[in-house]
């Protein structure tokens, strides 16, 4: 008998948090650093008679994240009321977008296991409202069992977009490679920081296993996963899970199951799923998108880091792995850009970004729109060293003394005592003297003649190099020196 | 005459002109409640302890004093929906029609009795228990608004604020013999009105005269951003226009309702009420609503408990009202809760809605009535345009003595069908006095519907009936 083999069928649900200043459905602040309970109104926290209403900006976030993973805006969306009883949530009812979204069809592509593209079919992304955080007191932070639980509602009504992917991962290296792109692509649209770490960005998969004898696992959810190493492991856990069970000729049970990071495992959730289907949420009218307003964020939509990085190739020269490396933050992929539109080589511009701007950047644990260097500035520095002006090396050192000190180029320059536009002339001649004066050995040695391999003579050219502090044309010290020694 | 008995107009011309302070008009209002409230039964909170100070002495309202439904939020004063649920809640906000009366100088006496979250139509469902009928102390005043609608009767004040579902206005303003209004849906801000089915919910005044109804309208019709389904373009005119005519208006009869048993004094205020119109110019016709008159009821409770269901997930003991601090956990907390806060009509029908809108029926139920409503609406726009307003009853009886229930299962099925379709299709209504019955000397309502947006035009047709039919006196409030 054959040995069996198993093909993952996965598919992703990822709540990012849409980045705007007030919450999905009351004019509350969105700000997560604010002292608990404070960001908190009558429509938040579900009082009677409080009435929803659409935050417009929240729409249009959630179009710009749309039209990133090319999804196709549609001209009416409805909200929902999707009931469970939790104090987390301040209606009993979550207002959501459910099957009726926004924005639907699109993709994202993800590199399967030979390295060729693959689109991953994006579904959906709806619009909904966040629930409350729930601070619990017992030891494993489940509400059962707790003796005391606390509830925050400056969470509540923050606004999210849900992106529901078609069940076409096969693995969890596309799994995250998805979710990757997918942070990627709605950070640079503006519509979310997707903040890992702030629980901006949150993840849910269904997993199920097709064997090779035609049996088909059943698909068993996966829930809270805050970190893409999470996702990766929840996923590679389940696999091995459910591979186990349908080997043994044993059967996968539909379930939702929990995540639980700290000891590596997926278990059963202990709570029953309410399912219900949904009314339609009669406090809000449909949501009507016309062409107008789909062109006019149509309009705001910056260029893709894929379709940049392609112009970075082709219209700058630049490697594929440069450009990959500017393009996957947009303030540095701007950053760079900015650097070339003030006159930098775009090549060497790629170079000093990728490197020194980002060395330091990581060092420093800065973001690049706090760096202290401004793109016309790394221009500057670009230009002096392709005018000769300043060695690399010169150069490296200036870039380092700024970002140490916080000073401008031309007073690093002054600072660190180099002579700008290098020694040449008189100056040349006049360091070559000295430095003869101070070898008389050398300088007999190589008149007798016995310098056959010029090795004093290039002990004389580095001394010359050394007092210039480099900044001698290194040509032009080869004839001085020469002619010097003829004297 | 004491100062209790003027109506709206007149006491807020009064205060105008200084024959009288608004302080000596709150104190003959407030000896009114004083003399009738131990009889009526129509106040959850009183406000009236001291005069209170009118916000804008120079509003319309200017110092006119008012009650609300208790499912009206008045920051700072309990709200209770005449549910125990709600414990000793005090809203932090205003709702926004009242604080456009607030605005234009109008003062709160209280807040009034009702059935438990508006589910019911007799004012007897209420965790306060019931509220008397000033024409009858032994009756029902109707309900839900039974306390908007008594206060109003009995003088207390001389207009008040309710809310209409399903007939939660025409029908207390009928069974008390008052005037009242339900507006077209989205005429009027529903901020701050606790919910009963969102999408039929609408508030809407009560008045001892059609000028007064205009007075109030007037006020109460303007754009509010806080809530979604309030109109925007529409700019509705309530000036009193004593000219207006009716001449030429075609005014229907329901053809499915005709061979519908009415009570004989209701029969005979049809009859009066067609000559009046007739006689002032109008046009008595006919149209049929068949989708109304076989689907209009079955969908309008499916919808209702549907959103009310929902509506009602929000009483869980964790943030507001009534809660239970010895729980064991969390499910025993919202059981204990729910189980005690909410009465049993209300208890059964959150059953209903949770049955009607589960999984396997949803689609048989909830999907289906949103369909019908649909259908309805739209039958309305196509009768609309073969008349201008329908006459029918409010109701097809008499108010009914407290205790007993109406044994015709058929009359309730008819009395639904008077009220319940135009809020599915979000049509204005007003319930208008026409006279008393000889025999019991209780008041007989009837109503006018219109179009959405006719309001004003309603109004105006009222105001003509007013002129011909006579305007309602206050009730003698059960004392001698
Ligand atoms: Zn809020």
């Amino acid at each position: 008998m054959s040995e069996l083999t198993f093909t993952p069928v996965i598919g992703i649900e990822i709540h990012i948090r849409l980045k705007t200043d007030t919450k999905i459905f009351c004019a509350c602040s969105t700000d997560t650093d604010a002292p608990a309970n404070t960001n908190i109104c009558p429509v938040c926290m579900g009082l009677p008679g409080s009435l929803p209403r659409l935050n417009h900006n929240v729409v249009e976030k959630g179009m710009l994240a749309g039209m990133a993973l090319h999804c196709t805006v549609q001209p009416r969306s409805l909200f929902f009321r999707k009931s469970y009883f939790y104090p987390d949530l301040p209606k009993g009812h979550q207002i959501s977008q459910c099957d009726l979204p926004v924005v639907a069809d699109g993709y994202i592509e993800v590199h399967d296991a030979e390295g060729k593209l693959k689109k991953i079919r994006v579904n959906h992304l709806h619009l909904e409202e966040d629930a409350a955080a729930m601070h619990h007191s017992a030891s494993d932070g489940r509400l059962e069992g707790a003796s005391t639980s606390y509830v925050d509602y400056n969470r509540a009504g923050m606004p999210l977009g849900e992106i529901v992917s078609e069940p076409d991962i096969s693995s969890s290296a596309e799994a995250v490679e998805y979710a990757m792109n997918l942070q990627r692509r709605v950070r640079y649209a503006g519509a979310s920081d997707a903040d890992l770490d702030k629980g901006m960005m949150r993840f849910d998969a269904n997993v199920s296993l097709k064997c090779s004898d035609g049996r088909w696992g059943r698909k068993v959810e996966v829930k809270n996963m805050n970190s893409f190493r999470a996702l990766e492991r929840a996923i590679e856990f389940e696999i091995k899970r459910q591979k186990k069970i349908l080997q043994s000729g044993g059967e996968v049970l539909q379930e939702t199951r929990h995540w639980n990071d700290a000891k590596g495992v997926t278990t059963a959730s202990r709570v029953k799923e309410f399912y219900r289907k949904f009314i339609v949420e009669p406090d809000l009218p449909p949501l009507i998108v016309n062409q107008e307003w789909i062109d006019r964020v149509t309009a705001m939509m910056p260029e893709m880091p894929d379709v940049r990085a392609n112009r970075y190739v082709h219209d700058m020269g630049l490697t594929q792995e440069a450009a990959d490396i500017l393009t996957d933050d947009k303030n540095t992929a701007d950053y760079f850009e900015a650097c070339v539109k003030a006159g930098a080589n775009p090549v060497r511009a790629a170079n000093w970004v990728r490197t020194e701007v980002l060395r330091v950047l990581n060092e420093m644990q800065k973001k690049i729109s706090e760096f202290s260097i401004k793109p016309e500035v790394l221009a500057e520095i670009v230009r002096r060293v392709d005018d000769r002006k300043l060695s690399t090396t010169q150069a490296k050192e200036v870039f380092d003394y700024m970002c140490a000190n916080d000073s401008g180029l031309d007073d690093a320059v002054k600072k660190l005592g180099i002579t700008e536009g290098g020694v040449a002339g008189n100056a040349l001649v006049e360091i070559i003297a000295n430095v003869i004066k101070a070898n008389p050995d050398v300088l007999a040695e190589i008149q007798s003649g016995k310098d056959t391999k010029g090795k004093k003579f290039k002990f004389l050219q580095g001394l010359v190099m050394k007092e210039s502090k480099g900044q001698a044309k290194p040509q032009e010290v080869v004839e001085a020196l020469t002619a010097a020694l003829k004297q | 005459m004491e100062l209790y008995e003027l109506d709206l107009y007149e006491a807020s011309k009064g205060i105008k002109d200084k024959k009288f302070s608004p302080k000596e008009l709150f104190e003959s209002c407030k000896k009114r409640i004083d003399s009738c409230e131990d009889k009526i039964h129509a106040f959850i909170t009183r406000t009236d302890g001291t005069a209170p100070v009118t916000e804008n002495p120079n509003g319309i309202f200017a110092g006119v004093p008012t009650v609300l439904k208790d499912n009206l939020c008045t920051n700072g004063i309990r709200t209770t929906a005449a549910s125990k649920i709600l414990g000793n809640w005090k809203p932090p906000y205003d709702a926004t029609a009242w604080k456009y009366l607030r605005e234009a100088g109008a003062v709160l006496m209280g807040k009034v009795n009702m059935d438990e979250f508006a589910m019911g139509n007799t004012c007897g469902n209420s965790a306060f228990g019931p509220t008397h009928n000033p024409n009858d102390i032994s009756r029902v005043p109707g309900g839900s608004s039974g306390g908007s609608a008594a206060a109003v009767s009995a003088g207390y004040v001389p207009f008040s604020l309710g809310s209409d579902t399903g007939g939660s206005i025409r029908q207390p303003a009928s069974y008390c013999g008052v005037y009242g209004m339900k507006p077209t849906y989205g005429m009027v801000s529903r901020y701050g009105l606790i919910s009963y089915g969102s999408s039929l919910d609408q508030i809407g005044p009560f008045a001892r005269t059609i000028r007064d109804l205009q007075l109030v309208m007037s006020v109460l019709a303007q754009y509010d951003p806080m809530d979604s389904s309030c109109f925007r373009e529409k700019n509705p005119d309530f000036t009193h226009n004593e000219d207006a005519s009716i001449k030429g208006k075609r005014i229907a009869l329901v053809k499915e309702f005709q061979n519908f048993t009415l009570d004989a004094p209701i029969a005979e205020a049809m009859k009066k009420t067609q000559k009046v119109l007739e006689n002032n110019g109008a046009v008595i016709t006919e149209v049929s609503l068949p989708v109304v008159s076989k689907y209009a009821v079955a969908c309008y409770y499916a919808l209702a408990m549907s959103e009310a269901h929902t509506n009602l997930e929000r009483y869980d003991g964790v943030r507001y009202g009534y809660t239970v601090n010895d729980a064991a956990g969390i499910k025993e907390m919202f059981e204990r809760v729910r189980s005690y806060g909410f009465g049993s009509e209300v208890k059964s029908r959150i059953i209903a809605g949770t049955c009607l809108t589960e999984p396997s029926r949803c689609d048989e139920y909830y999907v289906a009535a949103t369909k019908v409503r649909t259908l309805i609406a739209q039958e309305f726009i196509r009768a609309f345009g073969e008349c201008d307003f329908i006459l029918q009853p409010v109701t097809p009886s008499l108010p009914h003595k407290i205790g007993e229930e109406d044994e015709d299962a058929m009359k309730g099925y008819e009395t639904d069908l008077y009220t319940l379709p135009v809020n599915l299709a979000g049509l204005p209504g007003l319930s208008f006095f026409t006279g008393y019955d000889d025999a019991t000397k209780l008041p007989v309502g009837l109503q006018l519907i219109g179009p959405r947006w006719s309001d004003s035009e309603i109004l105006n047709a009222g105001m003509i009936l007013e002129r011909h039919l006579g305007s309602p006196k206050i009730a003698n409030g059960g004392v001698k």
